[in-house]
Parts: C-alpha cells; sequence; structure tokens
C-alpha cells in the first residue's frame, strides 16, 4: 500500500480502475452481442441453461462487500486468466470447426480475448500498485480441456460467455469499490454506478 | 617487322594461357575477385575495394597485382587511388561513394597492352533510413465492433535502397504483429484495436544500411476515436410550430464512449447552417427538441458525435434530414399601398389597392385570404365595406374623402395584425429631402432627409424608365424612423428608375418626392446624330436630338461635338446636356466641315455618325449689301434723272419732241417786212440781239473724210434722225430749213405748245444767224413766213435738190449755226458731219440737241419717207411761192457771202433756201 500513497500511483490507480470499469462495460457489451451470434451460429437455445463449467468461475461471491481490494483484484485476475485460456480454446475450437467460414464470430471471440487479457493487465498493474505480488500464471492455469462432444463444447462456450457477461459486471463494480477513496471499505456501490 | 611479328604472337600466347587457365579451372574460373562482392555503401562514406588475383594466373600469365587496372562502368579510375597490397592484391580507395557507379571492375593489362577484365561488382550506395517522424493515428470506427486504428507518419528522406517500415504496438504485457504497409511507407492500418488498454505505438524502417524508430506514441486507443455519426435521423413536428424534435441512433456502445452531439440546421434553399448552442448537447442522447424555429417553415438537420470528454475526433456529419414546423397564424399584416386614378371624374376615384404578399417568415403559413376594409373617415357613420379577396390588389370607385383601408392576412392558423393605410383626400402633409440614390453592393440605396413631423412609414415607389415599355409601378414600405433603404426588387443596370418617396403620417400623406437613379452606369449605347439646323458663312447652327432614355444607359453629363475641316484638326466642344442646339462659329466660309457629337455618362462617351456640311460663301446680308445699295443708287440715279427730265422736261420736248404744229390748221398769214414791230418777238431780239448772231461757220469737207468718223459719233445722229423722221410728217418744216431750229413761236394745235408759246400770231419768222468762216464774212440772212406750212418740205426738197448735185461733186457743205440754242443744217451732209464739229460746240448742248436733221444716207427707209414728203412740200413751196413769196432755190457759193450784203439786210425777214450746201439770202 506504500506505494499507493504516493499521488502518482493514486492517480495510476484511479486512471486502472477507471479504464478497467469501462473496459469491463466494452466487454459486457461485447460479450452480450457475442452471445446472440453465437447461439445462433451454434444453433443454440438462448433460453438454455448451462450447468456450472469446470474451470469457470463463478463471479457470484458471498460477501462481495466485505471483500478487500487486493482479494478482489486477485479473484478477479484468477477468472480472467481463466477466462482468457478457456476463450483462446474457444476460439481454436471455432476455427477447427468452421474454418473461416464465420469469421466474424471469430474476430468477436478474438477480441474478447484481446479485452480479457488487457483486463487480465490491468488488474496485475492494480495489484503491483498495491505492493501485491502478482501470482504466477502456472499456479493458476487451468485444468487440461477434458474430451468433450461437440455439443457439449458448444453449451460450454456459452457458458464462458455467460460467466464472463456476468464477471464483467461484477469486475466493473469491484473496480469502483477500488478507485473511492478509501480501498477496501466494503461499501457496496449503489445501482445507479453499475455499468 | 620481324620484332613485329614477335610481339603478336607473344600477345597470342598470354590470351591463349589465361583461356586454358580458365578452362582448366572451370567455367567460372577467373583469375581473380573482388571483395567486398556487391556492397551496399551509404552514400559519402570512403570505400575501399581490392582486387586478389589467383595464384594460378600468375604462374601461366606473367600477370602480377601492379598491373591492375580499376574501371567504374567504363571509366578508368584515376592510378593514384591504387594500392599494390602485394603482387596478387591490389586496393582501390574512393574518398567519397557518391562517385561511384556500376559495375566496379577490375581488369588487367597483359603485357602493357591488352586489357582484360577480371573481375566486377556492383555497387549500391544509399543512405540509411531516418527516424520516422511525426507519427500519429486515428481510429475510425467502421461499425460497432470493428474499430481499425489508421497510423500515419513522415518517413522521411528518400534513402535510394529498399527501406521497409513497420508500424509495431504493443501492449504492455503482449505483443502483437507488425502493421506493414502496403504500397505506402508512410502509413499502416491495425485491423482492429481494443480500447481502455494503453497501447505502445511506433514505427521501425530498416534497410541495408540500418533501422530506424520512432518516438513511441503510447495511447489508449479510445482517446483517438473518430466515431460513426449518428444514424437513423428522423425530425418530428411538435406542438409548437416553433419546435422539431430530432431522434436519432448511436453507433457506439455507450459503454465504450460517452457521445457528445453537434446538431446544426438551416432553412431549405439558405446556404447558412445554424447551430444548436454546444452546451445543450454535451450529453449522451439520442434525441434533441430544436426550439426557436420559424413556424411553417421546412428546416434540414444533420448531427455528428464525438467522444464526450472531447478527447478524439468528431464523426463525419450524419445525412440530412428535413422537416416542416407547424403553421402559426401570420406575424404581421401585408404592407399595403395604392394608386389612385382621378382622371376619369372630378368627384371620384378609382382606388387601386394592392399589398405585397406575405413573406414566408411572416406569413407563417398559407395565406388563405386577405380582408379588406374599408372605412370613410369623413362620416363617422358611413357603413364598414368589407371585402374577402385571395389576390393581392383591389380595385374600387370612391368618392373623394378620406378613407381608412385595412387589409388582415388569414391562414388556417389564424388572422394577421391589420395593416392600416390611410387614403387622404390630399397629399397636404410635409414631404422628404434631399432624397438620393447610392449603389452600394450590387444594389440601390435610398436616402432622404426625414421631415420634422413623426413619420409613420415611408413607402419608396420605382419604376423602371423605358421608351419602350410603361412605367410599371414597384414599392416597399420602409419603417418611419428610417431614413435609407436598398429597394428589394430586381433592380438592373444601365437602367433608369424613378425613384419617389412618401412619407406616410397617422393623420395624411406627404406629396412624393422623386429622384432618378442607375444602379451602374455604362456609356451610351449610341451618340447623339447631329445636323443642321442652319449654316452660314462663318457659322453653322447645329441641331440634334436627346438619347433616348433606353440609349443613355447613364446620365448624360455632357455633349461634345468634334468638327473639323478636311485637313483640319479637330476641334472640341463641350456642351450642356440639357441643349439641343449650339451654334459653331468662326468657321471659315465655303469649306467642307466634318461634325460628329459624343455623349458622355459617368463611364464613358459614345460619339455618334459624322455628319459634313459646308458654310456658305457669303454671308447673311452680304449679297443683300451689295445689290440694294447699288439698285438703290441706281433708282436714285434714275430719279434724279427722271427729276431732271422732269425740271427740264420743257426744254427737252422742245428739242426731242417739239411741238409741230399741225399743218391742217396752219393758213399763211400775212405778214410785211415793214411791219415787223407787229410779231411778238420781240423778247427774242432782246435775248438775242441781231449783233450777238455773227458766226455761221460753213465747213467743206471731202466726202471721203465722212469716213474719218466713228459710228459712235454718229449715233446721236442716228437717234435724232430717227425722231425727225418720226416727226416729220406732223412736221410743218417751221419757217423752212431743217438745219434751222427756230426760238420763233409757231402755230401749233399743242396745248403745251400753246402755254409756252404765243399762239395767236400766225406769223412765223426766223432768224438765222451766220458766222463767217475761216475768217469769211458771215452771211446774216433773215428769213420770215407768215404760214406754218412746211415751209420746210420745200427747203428739204431743195436740200434733196441740193443734195443731188452736190452727189455728183463729191462736195459736201456743212451749216453750224450758232445762235445759242438754234443749230440750222440745211443739208444732210451736215448731219453727217456733225461729230465733227461738235468739239466745237460742246458747251451748248441744248443747241445740239435741237439740232434738226435731215437724213438720208444713213437712213435709207427714212430716206424715202422724206423723198416722198419732201416731193409733196416742193409742190407746197411752189405753191407759196406763187403767192408772192419767193423761195428760190439757189446754190450756196463757195465763196464766202459778201459781207455788206449781210449788212444790207439787217432787219429784213426773207425767206430763204439752202441749195448745194451754200445759204442764200433772199
Amino acid at each position: 500500500m506504500a506505494a499507493a500513497d504516493s499521488p502518482s500511483a493514486a492517480l495510476r490507480r484511479r486512471d486502472l480502475c477507471s479504464r478497467g470499469i469501462r473496459l469491463a462495460g466494452k466487454m459486457r457489451s461485447d460479450v452480450i452481442d457475442l452471445l446472440d451470434t453465437y447461439v445462433e451460429q451454434q444453433g443454440l437455445d438462448a433460453s438454455a441453461s448451462v450447468a456450472a463449467v469446470e474451470g469457470v468461475p463463478a463471479a457470484a461471491a458471498e460477501r462481495w462487500d466485505e471483500q478487500t481490494g487486493p482479494q478482489r483484484l486477485l479473484e478477479n485476475l484468477a477468472a480472467y486468466r481463466a477466462f482468457r485460456a478457456l476463450l483462446a480454446q474457444m476460439l481454436e475450437e471455432q476455427r477447427e470447426q468452421l474454418g473461416e467460414a464465420d469469421a466474424a464470430v471469430g474476430r468477436a471471440l478474438a477480441a474478447i480475448l484481446l479485452q480479457v487479457s488487457a483486463f487480465a493487465y490491468h488488474l496485475e498493474e492494480l495489484l503491483r500498485l498495491e505492493s501485491r505480488g502478482v501470482p504466477s500464471e502456472e499456479g493458476a492455469a487451468p485444468p487440461p480441456p477434458p474430451h468433450l462432444s461437440l455439443f457439449e463444447r458448444k453449451l460450454r462456450g456459452l457458458g464462458v460467455l455467460r460467466e464472463l457477461a456476468q464477471w464483467a459486471v461484477r469486475s466493473a463494480r469491484d473496480l469502483r469499490q477500488l478507485a473511492k477513496p478509501s480501498p477496501g471499505s466494503g461499501a457496496a456501490p449503489s445501482p445507479a454506478e453499475s455499468p | 617487322m620481324f620484332s613485329g611479328w614477335n610481339w603478336v604472337a607473344h600477345g597470342l600466347y598470354v590470351i591463349l594461357n589465361i583461356c586454358s587457365l580458365e578452362v582448366l579451372g572451370g567455367l567460372v574460373q577467373s583469375c581473380g575477385h573482388i571483395i567486398p562482392e556487391s556492397p551496399v555503401l551509404a552514400l559519402g562514406s570512403n570505400f575501399t575495394a581490392l582486387c586478389i588475383l589467383n595464384e594460378s594466373c600468375l604462374d601461366f600469365g606473367n600477370i602480377y597485382a601492379n598491373q591492375i587496372i580499376w574501371k567504374i562502368k567504363n571509366r578508368v579510375v584515376p592510378k593514384e587511388q591504387y594500392r599494390e597490397i602485394n603482387r596478387t592484391v591490389s586496393s582501390v580507395t574512393f574518398n567519397d561513394t557518391s562517385s561511384l557507379a556500376s559495375p566496379l571492375t577490375c581488369n588487367i593489362l597483359a603485357d602493357g597492352q591488352i586489357e582484360q577484365n577480371i573481375y566486377g561488382i556492383t555497387v549500391t550506395v544509399g543512405l540509411p533510413p531516418e527516424k520516422p517522424r511525426n507519427l500519429s493515428c486515428i481510429v475510425n470506427q467502421l461499425s460497432k465492433l470493428t474499430n481499425p486504428m489508421t497510423c500515419t507518419w513522415n518517413p522521411g528522406r528518400h534513402t535510394f535502397l529498399d527501406t521497409h517500415f513497420r508500424l509495431k504496438y504493443r501492449w504492455p504485457q503482449e505483443d502483437f504483429p507488425d502493421c506493414i504497409p502496403k504500397d505506402v511507407n508512410n502509413s499502416c492500418t491495425i485491423a482492429d484495436v481494443q480500447f481502455f488498454v494503453n497501447m505502445e505505438i511506433w514505427v521501425e524502417a530498416a534497410n541495408a544500411l540500418g533501422k530506424a524508430e520512432s518516438d513511441p506514441l503510447v495511447l489508449d486507443p479510445i482517446e483517438i476515436v473518430k466515431p460513426l455519426s449518428p444514424h437513423n435521423l428522423s425530425v418530428n413536428s411538435g406542438i409548437l410550430p416553433t419546435v422539431l424534435k430530432l431522434s436519432w441512433e448511436n453507433r457506439i456502445s455507450a459503454a465504450v464512449m460517452k457521445l457528445k452531439f453537434n446538431i446544426r440546421y438551416r432553412i431549405t434553399g439558405d446556404t447558412n447552417w445554424m447551430q444548436v448552442p454546444p452546451e445543450d448537447t454535451a450529453s449522451p442522447r439520442t434525441s434533441f427538441s430544436v426550439q426557436g424555429l420559424r413556424p411553417y417553415t421546412e428546416y434540414v438537420f444533420s448531427i455528428r458525435c464525438m467522444k464526450e470528454d472531447g478527447v478524439g475526433y468528431w464523426s463525419d456529419w450524419s445525412e440530412e434530414k428535413t422537416g416542416v414546423t407547424t403553421e402559426d397564424k401570420p406575424s404581421k399584416g401585408p404592407p399595403i399601398w395604392r394608386i389612385i386614378d382621378a382622371s376619369h371624374s372630378r368627384a371620384s376615384w378609382t382606388v387601386h389597392l394592392m399589398w405585397k404578399a406575405l413573406e414566408p417568415f411572416e406569413a407563417n403559413g398559407v395565406i388563405l385570404q386577405y380582408e379588406v376594409t374599408v372605412r370613410a373617415k369623413s362620416s363617422l357613420s358611413s357603413p364598414l365595406e368589407k371585402y374577402n379577396v385571395s389576390t393581392t390588389n383591389l380595385t374600387l370607385k370612391l368618392p373623394n374623402g378620406t378613407y381608412e383601408v385595412t387589409v388582415i392576412a388569414h391562414n388556417r392558423a389564424g388572422a394577421s395584425p391589420p395593416s392600416v393605410l390611410l387614403i387622404p383626400a390630399s397629399n397636404s402633409k410635409a414631404p422628404v429631402k434631399n432624397v438620393r440614390t447610392l449603389p452600394k453592393d450590387g444594389k440601390l440605396w435610398v436616402g432622404w432627409t426625414a421631415p420634422n413631423s413623426y413619420v409613420l412609414k415611408y413607402v419608396i415607389e420605382w419604376c423602371l424608365m423605358s421608351n419602350s415599355s410603361e412605367c410599371i409601378t414597384e414599392w416597399q414600405n420602409e419603417p418611419g424612423n428610417v431614413q435609407g433603404t436598398y429597394l428589394k426588387g430586381d433592380i438592373k443596370p444601365f437602367k433608369c428608375y424613378l425613384i419617389t418617396v412618401y412619407p406616410l403620417y397617422a393623420d395624411g400623406q406627404g406629396s412624393g418626392q422623386s429622384v432618378k437613379a442607375y444602379l451602374q452606369q455604362d456609356r451610351p449605347s449610341k451618340g447623339p446624330t447631329v445636323q443642321t439646323k442652319k449654316v452660314g458663312k462663318a457659322e453653322a447652327v447645329l441641331t440634334w436630338n436627346h438619347l433616348t432614355v433606353d440609349e443613355q444607359n447613364g446620365f448624360i453629363r455632357s455633349y461634345t461635338i468634334f468638327y473639323k475641316t478636311i485637313d483640319g484638326n479637330e476641334t472640341a466642344v463641350t456642351v450642356d446636356p440639357s441643349k439641343t442646339e449650339y451654334t459653331l462659329s468662326s468657321l471659315t466660309s465655303d469649306t467642307l466641315y466634318t461634325v460628329r457629337m459624343m455623349a458622355y455618362t459617368d463611364e464613358g462617351g459614345r460619339s455618334g455618325p459624322d455628319f459634313t456640311f459646308t458654310t456658305q460663301k457669303f454671308g447673311k446680308g452680304e449679297i443683300e449689301a451689295i445689290v440694294v445699295p447699288v439698285c438703290l443708287a441706281f433708282l436714285l440715279i434714275v430719279l434724279l434723272g427722271v427729276l431732271f427730265c422732269f425740271n427740264k422736261r420743257d426744254l427737252i420736248k422742245k428739242h426731242i419732241w417739239p411741238i409741230v404744229p399741225d399743218p391742217s390748221k396752219s393758213n399763211i398769214a400775212q405778214w410785211s417786212p415793214q411791219v415787223p414791230a407787229k410779231h411778238n418777238f420781240s423778247s427774242k431780239d432782246q435775248m438775242y440781239p441781231e449783233g450777238s448772231f455773227t458766226d455761221v461757220s460753213v465747213v467743206e469737207i471731202e466726202a471721203d473724210d465722212k469716213k474719218s468718223f466713228s459710228e459712235q459719233d454718229l449715233k446721236p445722229f442716228d437717234l435724232l434722225k430717227k425722231e425727225k423722221s418720226t416727226s416729220e410728217g406732223h412736221s410743218s418744216g417751221i419757217g423752212g430749213s431743217s438745219c434751222m431750229s427756230s426760238p420763233r413761236q409757231s402755230v401749233s394745235d399743242s396745248d403745251e405748245g400753246e402755254t409756252t408759246q404765243n399762239t395767236s400770231s400766225t406769223v412765223q419768222y426766223s432768224t438765222v444767224v451766220l458766222n463767217g468762216y475761216r475768217d469769211q464774212t458771215p452771211v446774216q440772212v433773215f428769213s420770215r413766213s407768215e404760214s406754218t406750212q412746211p415751209l420746210l418740205d420745200s427747203e428739204e426738197r431743195s436740200e434733196d435738190h441740193t443734195g443731188g448735185g452736190d452727189s455728183t461733186t463729191q462736195r459736201q457743205q456743212y451749216f453750224k449755226q450758232k445762235g445759242g440754242q438754234d443749230e440750222t443744217s440745211t443739208d444732210r451732209a451736215c448731219f453727217e458731219r456733225t461729230k465733227q464739229i461738235t468739239p466745237a460746240n460742246e458747251g451748248d448742248l441744248v443747241g445740239f440737241a435741237q439740232l434738226q436733221i435731215s437724213g438720208q444716207s444713213s437712213q435709207p427707209l427714212g430716206l424715202g419717207l422724206e423723198k416722198s414728203t419732201q416731193e409733196a412740200a416742193l409742190s407746197d413751196v411752189l405753191q407759196t411761192s406763187t403767192e408772192g413769196q419767193t423761195v428760190r432755190p439757189e446754190t450756196v457759193e463757195e465763196n464766202p457771202p459778201n459781207p455788206l450784203s449781210s449788212d444790207e439786210m439787217p432787219k429784213s425777214y426773207l425767206p430763204q433756201t439752202v441749195r448745194q450746201g451754200g445759204y442764200m439770202p433772199q
């Protein structure tokens, strides 16, 4: 926290939080758009319920408002690293499945992947500003993907995107919380501030 | 000769050796090579190349490094740049590579004569890349999810080498593939960028001589976004006639970028855009209500957006959409004016009411009709007359008087305020002053000085003055607080406008003040046609017609008359433009002049056709001045002559038309020489005493001398002869001889004769006073007769006889009687000699005029008459002689008569006769 005391560090943190919030918002927006396209492309039902996907961190958190800043950042970082791996896998599967035939979904997936990466970078930077060590990715690497059928892969993709959308909302809230003058106070953001 | 062959043979040997070596070493083996091989060199640097000979060539070809020649293309490099490193290596050094060119060859001079290429390299000279500068990027949004970023930079100088540029960018934790420009070297587009992460961007330029990188640009691409403009713009009219509501869709997610907007709008047909205040649209939205618009007006709208905080770029303007506001009631009444035609009747007017259609911004809708109300101001009880018309004019016939006219325009939304026009009985109020015009900015400005009274408004009338069309009046209203305005209409240049300003008061109207004006002047389209009205000797009156208003093209400021003779200089005279006549003076008489005329406006002049005229030879009155005095002088002379003749009429009459007594009334009086006192000739005697008549000259001239007299000299005698001949018939021969003019009174029937003579006497006498000739004694003879019988005839007959006798003798006698008034000649010969003796009698004109001549030779016709008369007279004479009066013809002797004989008969009155030129007293 020592680093956070300097004005430049505070400014940097505010900037990172601000842009992280907006990135989360854009990510959510893009994911929502992609979900519609993905469901249509994959021939899925938009209302289909997807059970919890293995390796996908849940956005829901108990006692969310009690979390500290670093704790929030670490959870977010872990989640987005996982999403990054999942989305990369989805992108690979997408290319294997459709080749270059449906470039729009592939481009959208690639864009979201970049956004996830960018958001993970934001989180890492914030952790550094918090003078917290950034955990290595090797430890947080998701388990190797199980052998799944095509339909199962489609459903898993749907689940990843839906959960990412949830995480985008939560991350925005987390960052708003961090951006407040007393980070880690645990005050829940007002609904009006939600993206 | 032999040594020469040896030299050639040696050369061939060397070449064969070289060739054989090459063949032995392989097809591409050469005797040496150059280091470095195909270098790329920086422009301006120094460069050293080495040519290394193979050892094998040394053995077989006897070639060494000192025989190497360096060449650039086909140009030998100066040997100063060579350096023989050893027997197989030669180097060449270039201090400046700019002098290098390809190929650089290493050659050998075999035996100092034959040059053989050993090796060659290609040298490439260029520059290392400069550091790219001015790197800038922009994210041009293509769609909601596609945000390509285009970066541009300045690549720097030309390197002459193949230089590659790469746009490199990365996140702190992630690198991205380079963006490689296609076909250009100064820009590259990254297909998609992610926002909200700082990106480091830089450009790398590289070629064979090195690489250079630009300064990195670190930015979040969201800060350089040029978003797509809002789309699906729609315009809807609201409840209010001054409001239109715009709606649109943004094409960038609000989660990505919050936007602010610019809204611009204009009236359809107008080119000037208006803009909604930016602060009103500085927040994200998808709709906006534009207020303050005109009712019933079509507007065009357009919108653009950019990042809310102003970082980035404005989008392009969206497509334009139009919308129309709803109607509102007209904001003002129509301007109204009138033309009063009072020509038909003195008791009533024909009033042409006219009003202008409201401008769209005043009408606020579609004008459905106009309501016109006319009320007479003179009588309050007069009814209000209303007219509903759809046109903009109304003609009414009204009795003379003051009226108040109101016009109200109606549209769907309501009625306008009324426009009121007072039509007074007379324009008796104060007019404006000093009406003036000024062309300004392609329009015509009219100014005036306001009257002292408060003016409600002004009406400006104007019309185009033309010969070809009638003056169509246009007009406009101006408020009462202005003193100038631009004419609102199609004012054409070079046309004359008559502009009239009327002040309108609350209770009347001032008379109009007019001025003529041009928006723009030009030279006249033609010049005046000049002609002469009157041409004199030294002046000419020129006349011309004014140019028509269509020809003037401006105000005619002056005329200039140019006139000249054929070979003279042109003279110019400036004439006032109001004149149509001018008199040229000081012209040369009887000279051809060419005259032309120019009319000038402010912009220049134009000349009319030439006209020629010739001045007169004589001036006015000159001929009269000559002729009249001459005539007057002539008349004066004639008058004087007449007066003179009148005064001397008696004398003239006596000598030219003597009173000839009527022979038919004559009788022979009894008279006797013894009683001469009875005869009343005392006056004559007193006037001419006997002693005074002494000279009778007898001139004897040879007949041939007659020729010496000119005809001129004889003319007077001819005239007298004629008179004699004509009067001879009446003559009774006063007392005898025709050469004798008698001062005696004679009996005559003539009244005149009676008044001048004593007619009571029947006794005629004559006195002949003769002078001597040539000192000869003159012979005085008095003859007397009481009768008025034509003794003359007897005398003349005797003269005839005498003449006949003289003709044979070729002698002539001339008698000149110097008796004051009387001259007598007794012979025709004397007539012919008259001229000769005239000088002797010049002072006695009367006597000369009284000559009575019996013509003969010069008057053949008269001669005949004379002869017959003379014959008759002769018989009469013979008769009288028988009665006691003896007339005896005798021949006058040449010898002068005896003076004594004349003395002997001084007082005797005897008939006398002249014979053969002589004069014989009887």
